[in-house]
């Protein structure tokens, strides 16, 4: 955490932080129900289908750093790694169980 | 073990049409229907008068002078130091200056207190009553057959749970009836909640849950039962044992370190 | 704060945005108000098509257009009701406008006053009086309502600022600098006011005695810097800052260094600027000037870029002689 007299001189917008905490949720929400079409329809099962989701959240968050935080995250997080990386992953996976048990229900039967 | 063979039943396709897609939508559109009954439930802000107001905004002041001293000059930010602590012990901003020295007014008798305790109320209402009707819905229609396979196996434990009308011992776990259907919709719904109604839905549950753990967090600078008097005093603590920055402090040699 | 950003647009955006209001009550003339109350048939209604109908209600009175005015008031109140604190306020404003002599103004001045005695919290209509005051050039009794006003809400930036304009214009620097401090309690980061209180202390250093002018041109200075730190290409700031510097660098001593100063500013709490600090502050406004104006895009007023460019040719011309 930078000290005091940092946030001083630079402060911290909070609408900015919520703005792309919300962005990168939508994004992850999105591409997660996505990805549980897909590993319904491949008719993947147990461990093939959480890898693939980790796998698939990966790579999408590899887009989001190169892509549209221009690989600099410092800039649009604080605490960069965790959030640009790691946020959201849960309650992605949630949207990703529930399009997952969907889809593989529908194309196996 | 009959666990090693993989265990498939023959379902109609006929099967997900009549139960999946309908609870699914019945939830989506509960999900809105409470998001609306809970903007439209909501009361009015009170108005206030301006004692009150003047009462708010000055602690409000205060608070503003100690996080954002920074941006004047030490004598400006004594100045007005030395005006608010001594405001704040005689208790000049004070709406009632009678009342000082008693004890905080019991929630239940306050008026004012029982209409905030009574929107809470009416949004834990809102959230809860719409979900044992439909448990008791899926329960009355739905119940007494297997639905549909997990992708993914649990342990045999959750097998009463997710298979509760169906009384076999052999059958995996991964052949689930609908209440877990219903499970899988509420925690995943969240999500498509956010698309279709914009970020503070009422339909959010994670949110609700969250709110109930910290009650503190996110409540209003004057709540029920809480004396302004000694509020004022803290904050006037607060103020005298601040240590001054002034931001203009070697701000040219900032800016111009930045270009180089 | 609709009013105020208004007045910062051009005249040329209010005509535009006037001329367009009758296509835009024409297209919009459904909103909100379908019969059968399905949410999902009607055309959606959102908080921003309200703000636009207050926008141009004021851009209509501003560019004199009184009946487009009248009907942008009239579907406000419809759908606000007549008793709403902001609806009311921009009701007076609208007969303010329309009113033809001073008796006019003064019996809406009463009914200002009326409305106060009964609700002593409608802030709208409190600032609507105080604005009527200020038209009618009783500035004394402004002041006192502005300040009584501020007794009750001292968070309010709007009306600090306002009274800080009302004691520029009666040279009262020290109180004008006074109500800025407050503004930047609330709104630290607001590059334009540590902007604005760079220009009054310049022009409390211009127009005060010669001894502290230097002093108070180096507070000036530092003010810009950082309304510059805060926000890379503010005209405004840079403008402020080769104005401030280019004026102490002519009043300086050719070899000041900060550490052997004996001169303080702030009564003493920060040392004063040397004079190599001050030369190289004056040449990157300049260097950041000439880009701006190059670079010219949309951000900037025109009558800014203007300004800049006689400023910089100014300087130069000095330079040459």
């Amino acid at each position: 955490m930078p000290t005091e007299r940092e946030l001083a001189i630079s402060p911290i917008v909070q609408e900015s932080v919520q703005h792309n905490t919300q962005v990168i949720s939508n994004i992850r929400s999105l591409t997660a129900s996505l990805f549980g079409v897909a590993s319904g329809i491949l008719g993947l099962e147990s461990y093939a289908g959480f890898l693939f989701y980790l796998l698939g959240t990966f790579f999408v968050s590899v887009l989001i750093w190169s892509i549209l935080a221009k690989g600099k995250q410092g800039d649009y997080f604080q605490g960069a790694w965790s959030e640009l990386w790691a946020g959201d992953v849960l309650n992605g996976g949630m949207s990703f169980v529930l399009t997952w048990t969907l889809f593989y229900g529908l194309v196996r039967a | 073990m009959a666990g090693a063979l993989v265990q498939s039943i023959h379902r109609d396709p006929a099967l997900f049409y009549w139960i999946l897609f309908p609870i699914s939508i019945v939830m989506v559109l509960t999900g809105v229907l409470r998001h609306y009954a809970t903007v439209l439930l909501q009361t009015a802000p009170k108005k206030q008068g301006l004692p009150a107001l003047r009462e708010q905004r000055s602690l409000l002041r205060g608070i503003n002078l100690r996080s954002n001293s920074s941006a004047v000059s030490s004598t400006a930010f004594a100045a007005r130091r030395h005006y608010l602590v001594s405001a704040y012990k005689d208790g000049t901003f004070l709406k009632d200056p009678d009342n000082r020295g008693k004890p905080a007014g019991n929630p239940m008798t306050d008026p004012a207190a029982m209409e905030g305790m009574m929107g809470m109320m009416k949004g834990n209402m809102a959230m809860m009553i719409p979900q044992t009707l439909i448990m008791g819905w899926i329960n009355a229609f739905f119940a007494g057959f297997v639905i549909m396979k997990l992708p993914f196996p649990l342990t045999i434990r959750f097998k009463s749970m997710l298979q509760s009308g169906v009384a076999t011992r052999d059958l995996d776990v991964r052949w689930v009836s609908s209440l877990s259907w219903y499970f899988l919709n509420l925690f995943g719904l969240q999500s498509v909640f956010i698309f279709i109604l914009g970020n503070d839905n009422a339909a959010n549950q994670m949110a609700q849950q969250m709110s109930q753990m910290n009650p503190g967090a996110g409540a209003g600078l004057f709540q029920p039962g809480q004396d302004p008097d000694k509020m004022f005093q803290s904050e006037a603590e607060n103020l005298e044992v601040v240590e001054h920055e002034y931001i203009l402090k070697g701000v040219e040699d900032r800016l111009l370190a930045s270009i180089e | 704060m609709s009013l105020s950003s208004l007045l910062r647009r051009s005249n040329l955006e209010a005509l535009s945005l006037s001329q367009q209001t009758a296509q835009h009550l024409q297209k919009h003339a459904s909103t909100g108000t379908s019969t059968i109350p399905i949410p999902l048939l009607s055309y959606p209604e959102s908080t921003d098509i309200w703000l636009t109908y207050e926008r141009l209600f004021l851009s209509c009175l501003r560019t004199g257009d009184d009946r487009a005015a009248f009907n942008c008031l009239e579907k406000l109140i419809s759908r606000f009701g007549a008793t709403n604190e902001r609806v009311m306020g921009l009701r007076g404003l609208y007969q303010e406008a329309v009113a033809k002599d001073d008796a006019t103004l003064e019996r809406v001045l009463q009914e200002y006053e009326e409305v106060l005695a009964e609700d002593a919290v409608n802030t709208p209509v409190a600032k609507r009086r105080i604005a009527l005051l200020q038209s009618l050039s009783r500035t004394t009794e402004a002041i006192d309502a502005l300040t009584e006003l501020l007794e009750s809400s001292p968070t309010d930036i709007e009306a600090w600022t306002e009274l800080a304009e009302l004691y520029l214009s009666h040279n009262l620097f020290p109180q004008a600098v006074f109500c800025l401090e407050e503004v930047l309690l609330v709104a630290p980061n607001a590059w334009n006011i540590h902007a604005h209180l760079g220009e009054v202390l310049y022009i409390s250093a211009m127009n005060g005695n010669e001894n502290s002018e230097g002093k108070i041109l180096a507070e000036a200075t530092r003010r810009f810097c950082r309304s510059v730190e805060l926000c890379d290409d503010y005209l405004r700031g840079y403008y402020g800052l080769k104005l401030t510097s280019d004026r102490l660098l002519s009043i300086l001593p050719d070899d000041i260094k900060s550490t052997a100063q004996v001169t303080t500013v702030d009564n003493g709490e920060l040392p004063m600027l040397s004079t190599a600090v001050v030369r190289r502050l004056s040449e990157q406004a300049t260097l950041k000037l000439a880009e701006i104006i190059r670079t010219n895009n949309n951000s900037c007023d025109l009558a800014e870029i203007t300004a800049a460019k006689d400023l910089l040719d100014r300087s130069t011309q000095r330079r040459q002689r």
